[in-house]
């Protein structure tokens, strides 16, 4: 099987992305016979060469981060590149990867529905779409803390290499926490109330000397400082 | 009230869209609106490059680029609605008006907080504008599609703290908009 992958992370080869995706291409790889090659959609000024790649693509699969209830833009840049390809017979199988910083995975249901959407438009045969919450930092967390999601996205990747498809079982298990439960917000919340929820940023804004700006308000005008018309 | 519009037509050939928007804008300002219209296209605005800057070098400002978003942001925070105006693209609003969308989380913070059982992030300002969209359909735009544009919209403008108030079409006489305006 031969597998285009577009990475749309907007931080490229430093991306939660390219992590996610490395374990899902090494299981992807113990199928003899497969190859696969990346694109980074970062670099914008390359879509002559992406829409070449998924027209001569036999598999795309495309992983990126949730941007603001939807993809980054950079992805949509890529998808309107895509736009003379639309209803093409032969347009290639494609599958989904959305990872967002949020623990729900309820926030990315929303763009996965446009994604399916997408593929239908696009005449594109919809694999699916695996989404994934807090991708946020799993790059400084110590390797216990990852090992059993990168296992995941690797035996995801084995099974697709296989089958073609996204294993059912593990997607859902990825997507665990579609949201939280009442005990679990009473748990983050007595975190937040002791200071523990927020130490991944206030340390950032410590190391940059900006911890005491972490509430600047630099837009805010009169109508925001609430002193009265302008 | 005062009204920002987000116009995200990338298309200088796409007169009908603009015609509607001029008109709009008229009609809104004969009303005693005050309306600030962004030609989006003919302003630089880079990617967001997903560097976290803003909420970790420079709260509240992008550390990365320098560039038109600047005037974004203030009209965005001063402002009691925003009108995000695009052509449907792929089933989407456009890439440029999207550029825009992603640069705005400046204007929060990274800090979580439930809000309704959700997880979102804390603001930093005090009030941010309501949301409107309008939409210029595409060939083979759908109810599905609207939908999704919708859904998505709506679920940002809880990110925002605000509401999301309408979708409305460029098809649709221009007194549908501007009583949906008139309502917020």
């Amino acid at each position: 099987m031969r597998l285009t992958v577009f990475n749309g992370s907007p931080r490229g080869k430093t991306s939660n992305s390219k992590v996610l995706l490395e374990h899902f291409l090494s299981g992807f790889s113990e199928t003899e016979g497969n190859t696969h090659e990346v694109f980074y959609l970062n670099r914008v000024k390359s879509q002559e060469e992406f829409v070449k790649a998924f027209r001569e693509a036999e598999r795309v699969l495309m992983a990126f981060p949730l941007y603001t209830d939807a993809m980054p833009a950079m992805v949509k840049t890529f998808i309107e590149s895509l736009e003379p390809l639309r209803g093409r017979e032969a347009n290639p199988p494609v599958g989904f990867i959305i990872h967002s910083g949020f623990q729900e995975a309820m926030h990315s249901r929303y763009l996965e529905r446009y994604l399916d959407k997408l593929s239908r438009r696009l005449g594109s045969p919809y694999i699916g779409t695996i989404v994934k919450g807090s991708s946020e930092g799993i790059q400084a967390m110590p390797p216990m803390m990852t090992r059993k999601l990168f296992r995941s996205f690797h035996e995801l990747g084995r099974v697709f290499g296989e089958t073609g498809e996204f294993d059912k079982e593990l997607v859902r298990g990825l997507a665990k926490r579609e949201r939280f439960s009442w005990s679990g917000r009473l748990f983050l919340n007595v975190m937040a109330k002791i200071g523990i929820v927020d130490t991944f940023w206030n340390s950032q804004l410590k190391a940059n000397g900006a911890y005491e700006r972490r509430w600047a308000r630099p837009y805010a005008d009169s109508v925001q400082r609430g002193d009265g018309a302008r | 009230m005062k009204l920002m519009v987000l116009n995200g037509n990338p298309d200088v050939a796409n007169d009908s869209f603009e015609t509607y928007l001029k008109e709009l804008s008229g009609r809104l300002e004969s009303a005693g609106h005050t309306v600030t219209a962004l030609q989006l296209r003919d302003m630089d605005v880079r990617y967001c490059i997903g560097c976290f800057g803003c909420w970790v070098k420079t709260p509240g400002e992008c550390s990365n680029a320098r560039d038109d978003m600047g005037t974004v942001c203030r009209e965005y925070v001063n402002s009691d609605l925003v009108l995000f105006a695009s052509p449907v693209v792929m089933g989407f609003t456009s890439a440029l008006l999207k550029r825009v969308h992603d640069r705005l989380i400046p204007l929060l913070t990274p800090y979580i907080r439930f809000f309704d059982g959700e997880s979102h992030h804390v603001s930093r300002y005090d009030k941010y504008p309501q949301m409107g969209l309008l939409l210029q359909p595409e060939e083979d735009t759908d109810k599905e599609d609207l939908a999704i544009i919708s859904d998505i919209y709506r679920r940002d403008a809880i990110n925002f703290k605000t509401t999301f108030t309408f979708t409305k079409l460029t098809t649709e006489p221009v007194e549908e908009a501007v009583n949906a305006i008139d309502g917020v």
